[in-house]
């Protein structure tokens, strides 16, 4: 199935994915991963649960250089 | 005052270093990190943004995390909903030792002055919400009452617009913002050298956040120096209480015992 990630389309199994999955899947470290599903904020506590659906929208965010 | 006594207090979290510094717009991370060393600084700010999946590398393996305190920065915000928001996900990264936030709304594309209404909205919320915040404000007394009335255990008014590096545009607004406010003052951005850093801190403000005038030098590491030496010695001249300026001469040797 697919998602969008980061504002780009991405191919997921089809039978879905928890974002705990999703981020092993892109080697992420989960400590600097902060994780928005359709502009709502999910607790890092629910990765493991959270269960991706179809055409879901996803921002997994990090530090990035500011001032 | 002794320099070890000379502790900056922002709410529940004290400091020795009154210079903060930005992670942006460094040649490379190298350079943000041997920059960050030498000012000595113990608040670096960052910004919250997408992961970049193609990035070789990453600015947090640059980052000592048990060395300096992330101060998220809601940079390209525009409306108080879009900044709460930010740093509600910025809660949610473990990279962030403290509550402090450092809670900007932009009013303005070209100036990249702050939204006064939205900047007062957004930190009403995130006050009651339970984070430290630090925001970014103009230059305006007035607002800075408000911002500590609601809770905010420090204001961060600018010198002058973000990377102009114009320096201190209205040093009595400053200072009168020093004289209505009994909780820190940070200028945040508009520094442009040691000069303009220095000059801030003589007028008894109790810290400065650079990131352009350091960032953007020829030689940010040189610049990190002059700036960490420029902020000391703005500081211990405010609290060595300056002279007073005069129109005329005063001698400064005494005349008695002249001979001819």
């Amino acid at each position: 199935m697919k998602i969008e990630l980061n504002g780009n389309e991405y191919s997921v199994e089809q039978n879905g994915i928890t974002i705990q999955k999703l981020i092993d899947e892109l080697k992420l470290d989960i400590k600097s991963t902060a994780v928005a599903v359709n502009k709502t904020i999910i607790s890092k506590s629910s990765y493991a649960e959270f269960m991706l659906k179809e055409n879901d929208k996803i921002d997994m965010v990090t530090i990035a250089p500011g001032g | 005052m002794k320099k070890k006594d000379d502790i900056l207090k922002i709410g529940k979290y004290e400091f020795n270093s009154r210079l903060l510094i930005g992670t942006g717009k460094y040649p490379d991370f190298q350079t943000m990190k041997v920059a960050a060393d030498i000012s000595g600084a113990e608040i670096i700010t960052v910004a919250v943004r997408r992961i970049d999946f193609n990035a070789k590398e990453n600015l947090l393996s640059y980052i000592d995390l048990d060395k300096y305190i992330l101060l998220p920065n809601t940079a390209g915000c525009y409306t108080a909903e879009d900044a709460v928001n930010t740093l509600m996900l910025a809660r949610e990264l473990d990279v962030f030792r403290t509550d402090l936030v450092k809670l900007e709304v932009i009013g303005d594309q070209k100036t990249l002055y702050p939204d006064n209404e939205e900047l007062l909205k957004a930190a009403k919320i995130l006050v009651k919400e339970g984070f430290t915040v630090m925001p970014y404000m103009m230059d305006d007394p007035v607002l800075a009452k408000k911002l500590e009335d609601i809770g905010c255990p420090v204001v961060m008014p600018l010198a002058s617009p973000i990377g102009s590096g114009l320096g201190i545009r209205n040093p009595y607004n400053i200072k009168i913002i020093k004289e209505t406010v009994s909780v820190p003052v940070i200028v945040d951005a508009g520094v442009g050298t040691a000069s303009d850093a220095c000059k801030t801190m003589e007028l008894g403000v109790d810290g400065i956040l650079i990131n352009t005038a350091i960032a953007g030098a020829a030689d940010p590491v040189n610049m990190a120096d002059a700036m960490k030496k420029a902020v000391e010695a703005g500081r211990q001249a405010y609290l060595s209480g300056r002279i007073p300026m005069k129109l005329y001469a005063q001698a400064s040797t005494q005349m008695e015992g002249i001979v001819f």
